[in-house]
């Protein structure tokens, strides 16, 4: 409700002249900027945990990483874990491996998810069914994933990449449906129109046409997906099992990852294995952070019809 | 229609793949090597994956750093995450080998799929009562007072008990805080045992890998992580192994064992525990609670299991191998890590043992 | 003329059956998942029956499983975290869109997306080593860590709710000579709160869902159901990923019946609160 002043407010405000708009009664002037001060707090309140975060990362993370550089990317991990010095090399191939396998089994398929979903489905029965239960699978918790793929998976096939990239999958494709269904439905129809009236067949105009159109909008969104994919740990946990040398063998044995070092080191006594850890983080947050800087230029350099 | 035919048929392929049967044996070695015993040094790579102690997890990293030194086509893991998963996963098969403080119960030995099981014993060692108490060095504790500590019976460290075992140290009137395990572990098992055969009357928790710890405790991952709460936290106790206590930087007490005596936890006085233990046909012992008036009372042991029927040529060469080495020049890793040797005639039999591997 | 169209058809159709096909393996995955992780469980909820959500032992050796202490744990963390969180993304989400002069809201936005980069795992590390010595590992920290992990998601939701507030009606609070914060009140308030509402409840979905951090800064206790926001303490997701590793069957069944109770109520949450942003959104720009 718009306070209405009181008589005496109104009085004061008659025997003022009108030629400033600023609020006329202290109190609510006060409150006001009490108001404005509350916000301008909380948004401190967000950056300091988050300055604290990532000077933590940088000031402990930065001495291990920049050892004898390049040794932290390369050296394996120390075996000896109470052992200081480099070494993550095993793990960022190892995220590399898993992040990048699920990316090339979900993207595609969450695509052409979206594609079914936006352009042959849209309002049918099917089409709603697989849009509401898409929507639903976002919200299953990671651990509930890394269960399932230990379930189906690594109960039969022992630890592999593969495993940590099918669960890391999981967790991407309903992501990447989401985004792309977004980003095609502000393609204009008069495009597709106008491809029609070319002559040209429908896969024909969703792939050269629509999909073209799309693709800035598409690429950004699944690559807010992977950065998040890279930074996840409880369905690795249970599929990709435990190595400290590099496995490049992507299908078969053990390997690890650098959320799993991380998670691993953090109980550890030992400041070497802490202080790989940190470096295994500020590696991490890099990774994160160039992927979705990826992301937001190709929304900004190339975003046509539509933004947010 | 063409959707609902499609989702139908694609479950149908997915019933019949998950009815499919649980993985064959599947290494690169076993493909490229099968007649492969006697090149060991020189056959196809070979990778072995072990987990379980936490225990013996600063011996196995040394010992793998220096035997994959010498042998460089064979790779090891060994993944620690305690005695309870290591026996898990060689129940499951999902490892090859697995480090344990304690042998399988007799209601999970139902659920070992691959045959019989050999313990190899590698080494003993002291569980010490790490604490973090500003101005007490030398903290003294009975196994009552342990037990009354572990169950909270006496939550601060000037309580009665605490101040009857140690005349004249002055003790703060700091709030105890109870670090312990939060996995299965072999430690936690040998420490219950210890608190049950030591301190009948008072330890009401009985034992096991895991025990109904009272709820305001905290709980760390491995002998690391309880180390960790301990280093971190002031006022906290912590049982931990030697190699990481002393890793670490931690302060001890002193226990006193079943003569009286108050004895540090040190590889001799490990040593002097392991000298009367009874050893059973199949290796399996418990030093816990050991005789003798230099003998460190919460001393415990360790194996390494495998099974004895091997299906891969190649693999069982190599777990031959590397326990070998673990029973003769991998013994000189042990002063160096705070370890006691095996007892004299038991490392004699455990390589005795290694026959008994068939590949 | 026939041959110039059959390719063209083939390849129409084949395309149609691949995008048919991809949007198939979502249903058939979702089905898997909720088939398998319901088996797992059935052996344990045979064995404790309705016990399983009101006991509070957690006992293996003597096959007693209860999942209430893990369910007050996540309920009390996420709690803790909304306390926290809810209004510092408020306000941010109100400064950013009402307070800050244009030049600043990119850079703003980009620090609140900053926040979401961090993956949970880091987070969980500095609440341990950083956190944890001063606060203990207890509600609390884990609170606070959650805190930080969904503060991006309900400022950026809370943001684009707001933004639909019809500009007519917040300039008409200005013209009858409202201040800032009543026109807030007055026109945004009552306008936004389903849309907020909606944006916290999403937010309370990700708390209850957090399994690392959680894992690493809460504990690990037994059966602690307990006010005390500094105890320690212990959630679902937390003891899934600690005690999976060396689980026998009747153990494990238990973990999987927590991951089934925690993935109905995640569901649930999000369902609801998905719901009622989307009712909030579409309702004022009449799509």
């Amino acid at each position: 409700m718009i306070p209405v002043d009181s008589p005496a407010q109104q009085a004061e405000q008659r025997a003022t002249p009108l030629d400033d708009f600023r609020p006329r009664s202290r109190a609510r002037a006060a409150k006001n900027a009490l108001a404005t001060a509350t916000f301008a707090a909380t948004v401190v309140v967000l950056a300091v945990p988050l300055a604290l975060v990532l000077w933590s990362v940088v000031e402990r993370g930065a001495h291990v990483a920049l050892e004898r550089f390049p040794a932290f990317f390369t050296h394996e991990i120390p075996i000896v874990s109470r052992r200081s010095g480099p070494g993550m090399g095993p793990a960022i191939l190892g995220t590399l491996l898993v992040t990048g396998g699920a990316t090339l089994i979900s993207v595609p398929l969450g695509i052409l998810g979206a594609v079914y979903l936006n352009e042959y489905g849209s309002a049918s029965r099917f089409a709603r069914l697989v849009r509401f239960m898409a929507m639903v699978m976002t919200g299953v918790p990671s651990i509930v994933m890394g269960l399932f793929v230990y379930m189906v998976w690594t109960i039969r096939f022992g630890f592999s990449a593969f495993g940590g990239a099918l669960a890391l999958a999981c967790l991407m494709l309903p992501v990447v449906i989401g985004s792309t269904e977004q980003m095609l439905k502000l393609v204009p129809e008069t495009l597709r129109e106008a491809a029609y009236a070319l002559g040209a067949t429908k896969s024909r105009v969703v792939v050269s046409v629509v999909l073209r159109a799309a693709l800035p909008g598409t690429v950004s969104g699944s690559l807010l997906a992977v950065a998040r994919a890279a930074g996840e740990t409880a369905p690795l946990l249970f599929a990709v099992g435990a190595s400290s040398s590099y496995n490049s063998d992507f299908l078969q044995g053990a390997n690890t990852a650098l959320p799993m070092q991380i998670f691993g080191n953090a109980t550890s006594v030992f400041v070497g294995a802490q202080d790989r850890a940190w470096g295994a983080a500020l590696t991490l947050v890099l990774l994160a952070f160039l992927v979705t800087l990826a992301a937001r230029l190709f929304t900004a350099r190339f975003a046509t019809s539509g933004s947010r | 229609m063409n959707e609902s035919l499609l989702f139908f048929g694609a479950l149908a392929a997915l019933a019949i793949f998950l009815s499919c049967d649980k993985k064959q044996d599947s290494t690169s070695g076993a493909v490229q090597n099968k007649a492969a015993e006697s090149t060991l040094l020189t056959g196809g790579k070979v990778t072995l994956n072990g987990s379980g102690s936490s225990f013996q997890t600063p011996f196995q990293q040394a010992a793998i750093e220096a035997f994959q030194q010498s042998h460089p086509n064979i790779t090891l893991n060994y993944a620690g995450g305690g005695s309870g998963r290591g026996r898990q996963q060689l129940a499951d098969e999902v490892v090859d080998f697995a480090g344990t403080d304690a042998a399988y119960h007799a209601e999970d030995l139902a659920k070992v799929k691959g045959g019989t099981i050999l313990y190899f014993p590698l080494l003993l060692g002291p569980i010490t009562i790490s604490y973090n108490l500003q101005g007490v060095p030398g903290l003294r504790l009975s196994p009552d007072t342990i037990a009354k500590i572990f169950q909270r019976e006496i939550k601060k460290w000037n309580g009665p008990a605490i101040v009857a075992d140690n005349p004249g140290v002055k003790l703060p009137a700091t709030d105890i805080v109870v670090a312990r395990r939060a996995d299965g572990s072999g430690t936690t098992e040998n420490f219950s045992n210890y608190l049950v055969a030591a301190a009948p009357g008072t330890w009401k928790l009985k034992s096991g890998a895991t025990i109904e710890w009272p709820h305001d405790t905290m709980a760390g991952p491995g002998n690391g992580g309880v180390a960790q709460i301990v280093k971190s936290t002031s006022g906290a106790v912590g049982y931990v192994d030697l190699s990481d206590a002393k890793a670490a930087g931690l302060t001890f007490a002193a226990v006193k064992n079943s003569t009286g005596a108050y004895v540090q936890p040190t590889a001799e006085s490990a040593s002097v525990a392991g000298d009367g233990i009874e050893v059973q046909p199949n290796l399996v012992f418990s030093a816990i609670n050991a005789s003798g008036a230099a003998s460190y009372p919460i001393t415990y042991q360790t194996w390494v299991i495998v099974y004895a029927k091997q299906t891969d040529p190649t693999k069982g060469a190599a777990i031959k191998g590397y326990l070998k080495y673990l029973l003769t020049d991998g013994q000189k890793l042990l002063p160096g890590l705070d370890y006691a040797p095996l007892p004299q005639g038991l490392d004699g039999k455990a390589l005795a043992q290694l026959d008994e591997i068939q590949r | 003329m026939t041959i110039l169209d059959e390719r063209p058809r083939r390849a129409n159709e084949a395309f149609r059956w691949l995008s048919v096909g991809s949007a198939t393996i979502v249903l058939l995955l979702l089905g898997l998942i909720a088939v398998v992780m319901t088996a797992g469980a059935v052996p344990v909820f045979r064995h404790m029956g309705l016990q399983f959500f009101v006991s509070r032992r957690w006992s293996v050796a003597g096959d007693v499983y209860g999942a209430l202490p893990f369910m007050w744990g996540t309920l009390y963390t996420s709690i803790i975290a909304l306390a926290i969180s809810v209004p510092v993304s408020l306000g941010v989400a109100l400064f950013i869109t009402q307070v800050a002069a244009p030049w600043m809201k990119r850079p703003l936005v980009y620090l609140v997306d900053l926040l979401a980069v961090v993956p949970s795992v880091v987070f969980g590390l500095w609440g341990i080593l950083m956190v944890a010595p001063y606060l203990g590992r207890s509600f609390l920290t884990t609170g606070l860590i959650l805190a930080m992990m969904i503060t991006p998601i309900i400022t950026s939701l809370s943001r684009e709710v707001i933004e639909t507030t019809p500009s007519s009606e917040m300039e008409a609070a200005y013209a009858l000579g409202a201040t800032r914060w009543e026109m807030i009140c007055g026109s945004i308030w009552p306008h936004s709160k389903g849309g907020l509402v909606g944006a916290v409840m999403l937010g309370l979905g990700r708390a209850m869902g957090e399994t690392i951090a959680a894992a690493l800064t809460i504990g690990s206790a037994i059966g602690q159901i307990t006010l005390d926001p500094l105890k320690p303490g212990n959630s679902m997701p937390a003891v899934i990923a600690n005690q999976w590793g060396e689980a026998y069957d009747l153990q494990k069944s238990a973990l999987v019946a927590l991951a089934v109770v925690l993935f109905g109520i995640t569901v649930l949450v999000n369902l609801i609160a998905t719901a009622i942003v989307q009712r909030s959104i579409t309702r004022t720009r009449g799509k």
